[in-house]
């Protein structure tokens, strides 16, 4: 995020997109709510209907993928009525007019067939988008999980650097991290290119202060991203280490993964409990869970805060930490840590983003201010950022990128004829080990589903509660079929958290061509009846949207 | 600040900010005032009446919450005239009110305050008519009436806050009840099962299930660690609520509250997941002791010094039959910093390969 989170009750436009805030970032979601309460504009560009179109103004509900038209649509508007800040972009950024060509074919009109949406709520949005000051752009998955992923999220920084609403309170770019530490597990330079606070592997200069570091010779070659190592696995990858993931539960396509894990010569894994990745592992490690460890997290708006031990770990569970530290011992390595003040310390020593931050200045809360620090904090008096390019654009330019509609790599056909999405709900999380261990939310949401629209249902034979098989070209799963008018003609949603129904048996692994990302959010898919449903048999869904089947009671 | 924005607080002339109640500018100034009704997350109702404060210019006591400050207002916070009030007031309240705190509900500021401020207790005793809804089958969030002052801060909460407007006020007078629609379970209405009601809560009207379970065990035994919630990525500041002397000692997570609203980014709040779901810490479920895959194909329990020379052992022999980018490391968005800082180092400085990710980058 460029703002933090508190600046969002005090904004007057948030156009909220590819995010189901009221269920997967609730807190936020209610920020948002007082700021809707206050008389702010909330727009919601979703291809479902969710919690927070109940309180918007307008919903553009595109249809799956079609983010692109939609946005540069936008952009288009906002440089056809010119409603630009021209300061802005001659003072603070370079490229406009490779994006002022670019849109010129996005005419809300053209943008209406491919997104579904009208051409004048399209112009609606973006004049008051462009017009309000205090606008807010709020984004998650339903953005970057494309095979166009980065396409999405550059067409975003164009209408952020061509309004200038960037770098002010309650007016940036936001993108919603959906896990606790995905900003701090970037930060700490897990990732195939970059060392702690984005140092690039390949850049000589940084691989030498590492050399020099940790005291040993370290590859000048980008390693492999995650989608790409994960198809890799069983052929390129031969041996693999997991530490916190049911790859089989949450990575794309697992069918195809499975089949690699099969190949694999060795899979070491750090897990709490025995997951579905579990079956191929060589050895495993027992965890412990983050009530009983130290450490530190790092939030959406880049505020890193403790972790603090409160139970000890059961049995002979260590926290990850002691686990890394004893395996790099155990393979000749002269690893000696013995807290996590300590590794952060290393880490921030060597990471210009973080120098200021120490376990020590954010253990205690400070006075009136809230607790940790926001990066970037170079140094052990800077107050930490809560606002991202205050007074100019952090690289200098702030470069617009063109970027034209791509498909999704599956669209509906005659074989798979509507368009599958999947995501989060409220009363569960991700592999949903933790979740479904809890009475109560499985009390509120027991079982897997797939919500169809009421005239795709009729088409299919298919009457609310029934099971029916949902298949794609990687895999088919049972479910129960929610008729909902939540989500759009020719569309159908499942939630990822159900291991007897593994919602990512169905989902295309094709990757960003940046991140690698996979495309989560589109992929062709057929609804099949498979076994009618008894009445009544249907257990409580969790959401109350189910807008065309009997109410609680019936 | 403008030069014309102060006041006269107890013949003192103080400043305050545009927005600002009266209560907000005597609090801010040291002064001591008793809210029931009064939520900084919530819009001011003025409903407790606890609040009262003289203002010239106004034959009545103002409740301080929802007057804004005006300049030039000279304003009294502590007489006679405004203890007799509030005694009064507070002994009203009582007449309908448990006698003694249960602590497995947490606290109860009527009765903190009652003893802060001497109310008299002698007023006779009434039985509440409130009704219950002690047949809800929601697993957390327990309402007794018996305890409620009917202040409405937790339908206020659910309106203002939380936005689903599950609970409301039902009937009239002294029947007054915080009830859902048609008595419905809150499993069957717009609640999101968030707490934010037994939060905002002052009298424990409003309390968790699960600690209630646990009855025996008195809130005062228990610890708060405060920490960073382990869901999504909003960075939640709970405060764990261990009960040290479970598990042999090792500790037990029996209930999670939020810090003071206004403290941490959640500013109070906390969601369904954030605030109830912590059984499976202590879940039988749990990993206890390494596992190494034996010849027969199973999973056998092991030493920590087997699991780790196999591990070792297992990931060195692919580096050296097929070189160090033939291994993946995949990191976790659910562990810490520093541990993820620990996967990149162990397959950079230790395996000599860039081939690492953290699970959430597909």
């Amino acid at each position: 995020m460029t703002n933090s989170i508190g600046e969002i009750r005090d904004a007057d436009f948030l156009f909220v997109i590819g995010s189901n805030t009221s269920e997967a970032h609730p807190i936020i979601a209610m920020e948002m709510k007082r700021a809707v309460q206050r008389g702010a504009t909330l727009v919601v560009a979703d291809p479902r209907a969710i919690w927070m179109t109940s309180i918007a103004e307008m919903h553009l509900q595109i249809r799956p993928g079609s983010d692109v038209w939609l946005l540069n649509a936008m952009a288009h508007v906002i440089i056809e009525e010119d409603l630009v800040d021209r300061n802005f972009i001659a003072e603070h950024t370079e490229g406009f007019e490779t994006v002022r060509e670019a849109v010129a074919r996005y005419s809300p009109e053209a943008a209406e067939e491919f997104t579904g949406v009208p051409a004048v709520d399209i112009r609606w949005a973006a004049r008051r988008y462009a017009t309000t000051e205090k606008a807010g752009i709020y984004y998650t998955l339903g953005i970057t999980e494309h095979s166009h992923g980065t396409d999405n999220v550059y067409a975003l920084a164009n209408l952020v650097l061509m309004t200038g609403h960037l770098g002010k309170p309650s007016a940036g770019l936001n993108p919603l991290r959906g896990q606790n530490n995905v900003q701090g597990a970037n930060d700490a330079g897990a990732t195939p290119i970059f060392y702690p606070g984005y140092q690039r592997v390949d850049d000589p200069e940084v691989r030498a202060k590492y050399e020099r570091a940790w005291g040993t010779a370290l590859s000048p070659d980008p390693g492999m991203n995650l989608n790409v190592m994960l198809k890799a696995v069983g052929t390129q990858i031969r041996g693999l280490f997991v530490m916190g993931e049911d790859i089989l539960m949450s990575e794309p396509n697992v069918a195809r993964l499975e089949a690699g894990m099969n190949d694999l010569d060795f899979l070491v894994t750090q897990e709490p409990f025995l997951n579905e990745t579990a079956r191929f592992a060589d050895v495993i490690f027992p965890s412990a869970v983050y009530a009983e460890k130290d450490g530190v997290f790092t939030n959406s708006e880049r505020r890193v805060q403790m972790v603090r031990k409160a139970v000890e770990p059961p049995g002979q569970a260590r926290a990850d930490w002691q686990i890394l530290t004893a395996l790099a011992r155990a393979c000749g390595a002269a690893w000696s840590y013995t807290g996590a003040a300590e590794i952060y310390a290393e880490m921030a020593e060597h990471a210009p983003k973080f120098a200021g931050i120490r376990h020590e200045r954010i253990e205690h809360e400070r006075p009136g201010g809230l607790s940790g620090l926001q990066w970037p904090c170079p140094d052990e008096h800077h107050p930490g950022t809560p606002i991202l390019h205050e007074g100019g654009v952090l690289r200098g330019k702030g470069l617009f990128q063109a970027v034209e509609y791509r498909p999704p790599m599956e669209l509906a056909d005659e074989e798979y004829g509507l368009l599958l999405s999947t995501g989060r709900t409220l009363y569960h999380y991700n592999a949903a080990t933790q979740t479904r261990r809890e009475t109560g939310l499985t009390l509120k949401q027991p079982e897997p589903f797939v919500e169809i629209h009421p005239r795709d249902a009729k088409r299919r034979g298919v009457e609310t509660d029934d099971f029916v098989d949902v298949s794609t070209r990687r895999g088919r799963i049972r479910v129960r079929a929610i008729i909902s008018r939540q989500v759009r003609p020719g569309c159908i949603w499942i939630p990822l958290h159900f291991r007897e129904a593994r919602a990512n048996l169905l989902t295309n692994d094709v990757g960003d061509r940046v991140t690698g990302t996979a495309e989560y959010k589109v992929c062709a898919a057929e609804v099949e009846k498979a076994v009618a449903a008894e009445a009544g048999s249907a257990r409580f869904p969790g959401s109350y949207y189910r807008l065309d089947g009997p109410g609680p009671g019936d | 600040m403008k030069s014309e924005n102060q006041l006269q607080l107890d013949g003192e002339t103080v400043w305050f900010a545009e927005g600002e109640t009266l209560l907000d500018v005597a609090r801010r100034s040291g002064r001591e005032i008793p809210t029931l009704c009064h939520d900084p997350r919530l819009e001011p109702v003025g409903a407790c009446r606890t609040c009262l404060v003289e203002v010239a210019g106004s034959q009545r006591l103002l409740p301080s919450c929802a007057t804004p400050a005006v300049a030039g207002q000279v304003v009294v916070t502590a007489s006679d005239r405004i203890e007799r009030y509030r005694s009064s007031l507070m002994a009203l309240y009582l007449t309908d009110h448990p006698e003694a705190v249960d602590e497995s509900r947490g606290r109860d500021e009527l009765l903190e305050m009652a003893d802060r401020w001497d109310a008299p207790r002698d007023w006779g005793r009434m039985t509440p008519i409130r009704s219950n809804r002690s047949d809800d089958r929601n697993p957390y969030i327990d309402f007794d009436a018996s305890a409620c002052i009917v202040c409405g801060r937790c339908t206020r909460y659910c309106d203002e806050v939380e936005g689903v407007s599950a609970i409301t006020l039902a009937a009239r007078g002294s029947r007054t009840t915080i009830s859902t629609v048609d008595r419905l379970s809150l499993l069957d209405t717009t609640c999101e099962l968030c707490g934010g009601c037994i939060d905002t809560c002052p009298t424990g009207a409003m309390a968790e299930k699960g600690p209630l379970r646990l009855a025996d065990l008195a809130q005062s035994a228990l610890s708060k660690v405060r920490t960073t919630c382990n869901f999504c990525g909003v960075g939640c500041q709970i405060d764990l609520n261990v009960d040290p002397e479970a598990n042999d000692g090792r500790g037990r997570v029996v209930r999670v509250t939020s810090p003071e609203p206004g403290t941490t980014t959640n500013d109070g709040n906390l969601c369904v997941k954030g605030r109830f779901a912590y059984d499976f810490i202590d879940h039988p479920d749990r990993l206890t002791t390494p596992l190494v895959r034996g010849d027969d194909g199973e999973l056998h329990q092991a030493s920590w010094d087997e699991a780790l020379e196999l591990a070792a052992r297992g990931l060195s022999r692919v580096a050296d039959a097929h070189g160090p980018d033939a291994l993946g490391f995949v990191s976790s968005s659910r562990c810490t910093v520093e541990e993820n800082y620990l996967v990149q180092k162990l397959a950079r400085a230790v395996f000599h390969t860039n081939n690492v990710h953290q699970c959430a980058a597909t």
